[in-house]
C-alpha cells in the first residue's frame, strides 16, 4: 500500500456505519474544557515502570504519560521536536548536535539541563537491554547548559529514531538518585505525574502544572484501570464505567460500533504480526523449504481470522513507515497463495513427504491464538505439521532468548526505522539473528544502510533489504491490524498513534454539557 | 485445652515448613526467570548483562543458598521485598489482604444466610415443590464454575439492566456504600456453590436430627413447631454445618483468587496470580506462605468453635 490512510479515510472507506460513528463531530468544536478525571483501561499491567530498566511494551506505552522524549514522531511518522528544539549532523555524519528547549521542568519543579540528558543516556548504556537501539552511539557530552552532542562510531541514520523510540525517554538525574531505580516512581517531564500505582488494579496520575506545552494536560487527572478481561473492558465501556480503551482482541469493534454513547477509533499501526522460522533447524535450514511456507499461507485469511480483517497485509517495513514503503506490486506479488509451486518447492528440497515442526503461541496474545491454528492448516496442505505449542510469556522468553524453537508466532508493536527494524533481527553476527542464519548481501547491505545519511540512497538500499528478506524468507509478515479505540462520545481530542504509545492522553478533554 | 493447643501449633509449624520447600521448589520448576523478563525478546544483550542481572537477584547461588536464605528472612520476621515493585512483600499483602478478607466474609456470611435458611425450609418441606427448587438449585450452584457465573453476571448486569459494578475501586472506609455495590456481585458469584453446599448439608442434617426422638417428644408436650425447629432441631444439626461452613470459609479464601482476577478487585489473589506471571519470587513464596497461616488459624477457630456448641466434645481433658 503506497499511501497511508488516515483514520478519516478509513472510516469514509468503511462505509457509513463506520461514518456514523466519528465523522458526525463537527471540527470547529470549542475550546476543551479544562478539568475532570479521565479512565482508561487495558488489560495487561506494566511490569515496572523504568523506562531503561523494563522491556515490556506495557512500559513503552505508558512513559509518554511521565516522560518525554529528544524527539518524537508524529502521526506521518516523521521525527518532531519534543525536548529538543533543533539539531544538527557534523559534515562527517559522527556528531550529532542537539539543542534543548528551555525552561522545561521536571515533576519537582527542576528545569530539564543537558547533565539529565547524559546522565539518561550513561545510565541506559550502562545498565538497559534499550542500549541496543543505541548500537553506534559513543558517548553523549553536554555542550553548555541547553545543548548535548552525540559522538558515533560511525555514521548513524537510525539515531533519530532511537531518541523517538521506546527507549529514548528523558529521565531526571535528581530522581534516581531520590529514588533509585524508576520502577515505582517517576520523575519526568511528561504531562502526568504518578501519584499512585497499585499493580494489577490501578494508576493515578495528576496533571503536571508545569508541563513545557502551555495549556496541556486538560484533563486533572488520569486512571489507568487493569481489567483482564476484555469482555469486561467492553461491559465497562458500555455502561460508561471508563472514558477509553485501546482493544486487543479486533472482533469486539463489531460489538461497540453501534453503541450511540462511544466513538470508535481505527488507525493503521506500526507493529505487525509475524511467524519466525528457525533457520538451523532441520528441513527449515532450506530456503525453499522457507520459500514454500511463504506460498502455503494465505496472509488474509490469517488476518481475516486473527484480527476479524481489520487491518492490512503488509511489507516487512508496514504503512506507517511511510518513508521506506516499497510499491505495492513488488511485494504482494509474494503474498499470492500458490500451493503448486510450494509444493514443487518441497520436492526440490527432498521433502515432499512433508515433515513435523513445533509452531509456538503465547496463549495471552489473541492474535497469536486465533492466528496459529489457520496457518497450521495451511501448512498441513504442503505437507507440514505444525504443532501448535502454548507457551506461557516468560517460558517463551527464556526458549526466544535460547533460540530454542522452530516456528513461532510473534508480534511486535513495530520500528520507525528500517535499521532497529532488521539489522538487531536479521544481522547474522552484529545482531541477535533471530532466525539464525546468515544472507552475506543483506549484511552488508544493512550495515550500509546504517551507515548512509542521504535519504534516497538509504531508501533505495532498504527497498532491496525488503526484496532479499521476502525471497529469503527470515519470518513471514502475517499482517498489521489496525489499532481499535473506543472513547465515550463525551471524550474530545483524543488521537492514537502509530506506534500506539499513549501519546495521546495530554491533548484529551472531558465534554461534561 | 492448653496441651491442645500445642500440639496444634507444632503440627502447624511442621506444615508451614515443608510448604516453604515446595512453594520455593515449585517456582523454581517453572521455567523462566526475572531475568530473561527483564531482558525482553527484542534487545542484545550481553552475558555479561545477563549474568550481573542473576547476581543481583541473587540467582546464581544454588538453590539451598538462596532457600536459606529466604527462611532466615522468614525467621526474623522478614517476608522479603518483592523484585518487580521494590515494594516490601508485608506492605503488599496488608494493601490487598483487607479486601481479599471483606470478600471472603461477605461470601460466607451470603452462604451461610442463604444456604441455612434454604436447607432448613427443604428440610421442613421435605419432598414438596420448595424441597425440590431447592435441591436442583443447589445442584446447579455447585456445577456452575466460579468464573464463569462470573463473566455471565457482568454481561447480564452490562446489556440488559445497564449497569456494572464501578470499576474505580474504593476502600471499605473510604466509601462503604460505593465499596459494597463493587461488592455485591463478587460476593454472591463466590458464595453461591458454598450456599449450595450449606443448604445440602443443613437439609441432611435436619431431616436426621427431625427424626429423632427428642424431637417428637418436644412436638408431643406442645411447642410450637417454629420453635421445635430452631431451638431443638437447629442447635443440634450446628455441628456439621460449622465443619462444612469453616471449610468453605478455607475454599473461598483460596476461590477469591478466581473471583478477584474476574472482577478484578486489588485483593491478595490477584496479587500471587500477577506474582507468579513475572516470577517474582520473593512475593510469590511469602504471599502463599501468608494465606496458608490464615487457612490454618481459621481451620483451628472452627475446631474451638466445636467445643462450644457441643459440650460434649472438650479438647485434651
Amino acid at each position: 500500500m503506497t499511501t497511508r490512510l488516515t483514520r478519516r479515510d478509513l472510516l469514509k472507506a468503511s462505509g457509513a456505519a463506520l461514518a456514523a460513528l466519528s465523522v458526525g463531530r463537527p471540527a470547529h468544536a470549542q475550546a476543551p474544557k479544562p478539568g475532570g478525571t479521565f479512565v482508561s483501561a487495558q488489560t495487561t499491567e506494566a511490569t515496572g515502570l523504568d523506562p531503561q530498566l523494563v522491556p515490556a511494551f506495557s512500559r513503552s506505552r505508558r512513559s509518554p504519560m511521565m516522560y518525554n522524549q529528544l524527539v518524537r514522531f508524529d502521526a506521518e511518522m516523521t521525527p518532531v521536536p519534543e525536548l529538543a528544539e533543533s539539531w544538527q549532523i557534523s559534515p562527517d555524519g559522527l556528531t550529532w548536535t542537539f539543542k534543548l528547549r528551555e525552561g522545561v521542568r521536571f515533576h519537582d519543579g527542576q528545569e530539564l539541563t543537558s547533565a539529565d540528558v547524559k546522565f539518561t543516556f550513561d545510565r541506559l548504556f550502562e545498565k538497559s537491554p534499550g542500549k541496543s537501539d543505541f548500537i553506534a552511539v559513543d558517548r553523549v557530552e553536554p555542550t553548555g547548559r541547553y545543548g548535548v552532542k552525540f559522538l558515533t562510531k560511525e555514521p548513524f541514520a537510525g539515531l533519530l529514531a532511537a531518541l523517538g523510540g521506546f527507549w529514548g525517554f528523558i529521565l531526571s538525574e535528581a530522581g534516581i538518585k531520590k529514588h533509585g531505580d524508576l520502577n515505582t516512581a517517576a520523575l519526568g517531564t511528561g504531562p502526568f505525574m504518578l501519584q499512585d500505582w497499585k499493580v494489577e488494579q490501578q494508576m493515578v496520575l495528576k496533571r503536571h502544572p508545569h508541563y513545557f506545552k502551555k495549556g496541556l494536560p486538560h484533563v486533572d487527572e488520569v486512571i489507568l484501570r487493569i481489567i483482564p478481561d476484555e469482555a469486561n473492558i467492553v461491559a465497562a465501556l458500555r455502561t460508561g464505567q471508563i472514558h477509553h480503551a485501546f482493544l486487543e482482541d479486533n472482533k469486539n469493534f463489531n460489538l461497540l460500533k453501534d453503541e450511540k454513547t462511544l466513538t470508535g477509533y481505527r488507525s493503521s499501526r506500526l507493529g505487525y504480526d509475524f511467524l519466525n522460522i528457525n533457520a538451523s533447524r532441520g528441513p527449515l535450514r532450506d530456503v525453499r523449504v522457507r520459500q514454500a511456507i511463504s506460498w502455503a499461507v494465505d496472509r488474509s485469511q490469517v488476518l481475516r481470522v486473527a484480527a476479524s480483517g481489520f487491518g492490512r497485509l503488509t511489507a516487512p517495513a508496514t504503512a506507517p513507515m511511510k518513508q521506506w514503503q516499497l510499491p505495492e506490486e513488488q511485494w504482494m506479488r509474494y503474498y499470492r497463495p500458490d500451493l503448486d509451486r510450494a509444493k514443487k518447492l518441497m520436492a526440490d528440497a527432498g521433502q515432499a513427504g512433508g515433515f513435523t515442526v513445533k509452531l509456538g503461541v503465547i496463549p495471552t496474545f489473541p492474535t497469536m491464538v486465533l492466528g496459529a491454528p489457520v496457518v497450521a492448516a495451511q501448512l498441513k496442505r504442503i505437507g507440514i505439521t505444525a504443532e501448535i505449542e502454548n507457551v506461557e510469556y516468560a517460558v517463551w522468553i527464556k526458549r526466544w532468548l535460547a533460540k530454542d524453537f522452530d516456528l513461532t508466532m510473534n508480534t511486535t508493536p513495530g520500528y520507525a526505522d528500517p535499521d532497529t527494524a532488521f539489522f538487531r533481527a536479521l544481522h547474522s553476527t552484529k545482531g541477535q539473528n533471530w532466525n539464525s542464519w546468515s544472507v552475506p548481501e543483506l549484511d552488508s547491505l544493512m550495515e550500509e544502510g546504517r551507515r548512509t545519511l542521504d535519504q534516497k540512497k538509504r531508501k533505495d538500499i532498504y527497498d532491496r533489504v525488503q526484496i532479499l528478506i521476502l525471497e529469503n524468507v527470515p519470518h513471514l509478515w502475517l499482517f498489521s491490524a489496525d489499532t481499535i479505540d473506543f472513547t465515550q462520545a463525551s471524550v474530545k481530542g483524543f488521537k492514537q498513534h502509530p506506534m500506539t504509545l499513549l501519546y495521546g492522553f495530554e491533548g484529551v478533554s472531558l465534554d461534561r454539557a | 485445652m492448653g496441651r491442645y493447643l500445642v500440639v496444634r501449633a507444632y503440627s502447624m509449624a511442621l506444615t508451614l515448613l515443608g510448604l516453604t520447600v515446595l512453594v520455593f521448589l515449585m517456582l523454581r520448576l517453572i521455567p523462566g526467570t526475572v531475568v530473561e523478563q527483564m531482558i525482553g525478546a527484542d534487545a542484545i544483550v550481553s552475558p555479561e548483562m545477563v549474568a550481573q542481572l542473576r547476581r543481583f537477584f541473587g540467582l546464581d547461588q544454588p538453590w539451598w543458598v538462596q532457600y536459606s536464605r529466604w527462611l532466615g528472612n522468614l525467621a526474623q520476621g522478614d517476608l522479603g521485598t518483592s523484585w518487580r515493585t521494590g515494594k516490601p512483600v508485608v506492605r503488599l499483602i496488608l494493601e490487598r489482604l483487607p479486601v481479599t478478607i471483606e470478600l471472603t466474609l461477605l461470601a460466607v456470611g451470603f452462604a451461610l444466610a442463604l444456604g441455612i435458611a434454604a436447607g432448613i425450609v427443604s428440610a421442613v418441606r421435605r419432598d414438596r415443590a420448595v424441597d425440590n427448587v431447592v435441591r436442583v438449585g443447589a445442584l446447579l450452584g455447585l456445577s456452575v464454575p466460579v468464573f464463569w457465573q462470573g463473566t455471565m453476571l457482568i454481561l447480564f448486569f452490562s446489556i440488559y439492566l445497564r449497569w456494572m459494578p464501578p470499576v474505580v475501586w474504593v476502600d471499605l472506609f473510604a466509601d462503604p456504600r460505593r465499596n459494597l455495590t463493587i461488592m455485591v456481585l463478587p460476593a454472591l458469584c463466590l458464595g453461591t456453590a458454598s450456599a449450595a453446599n450449606i443448604a445440602r448439608t443443613t437439609r441432611a442434617c435436619m431431616l436426621d436430627v427431625l427424626r429423632s426422638e427428642y424431637i417428637r417428644t418436644a412436638a408431643a408436650k406442645g411447642l410450637a413447631g417454629r420453635a421445635v425447629v430452631m431451638k431443638h432441631a437447629l442447635k443440634n444439626a450446628l455441628i456439621p454445618i460449622v465443619t462444612v461452613a469453616g471449610l468453605q470459609m478455607g475454599i473461598l479464601l483460596g476461590g477469591t483468587v478466581v473471583v478477584e482476577e474476574v472482577f478484578t478487585l486489588p485483593g491478595v489473589g490477584r496479587l500471587v496470580l500477577w506474582s507468579i506471571y513475572q516470577r517474582d519470587y520473593p512475593l510469590t513464596q511469602s504471599t502463599i506462605l501468608f494465606v496458608a497461616v490464615l487457612f490454618m488459624a481459621i481451620n483451628l477457630a472452627v475446631d474451638m468453635v466445636y467445643g462450644y456448641l457441643d459440650p460434649r466434645i472438650r479438647y485434651g481433658e
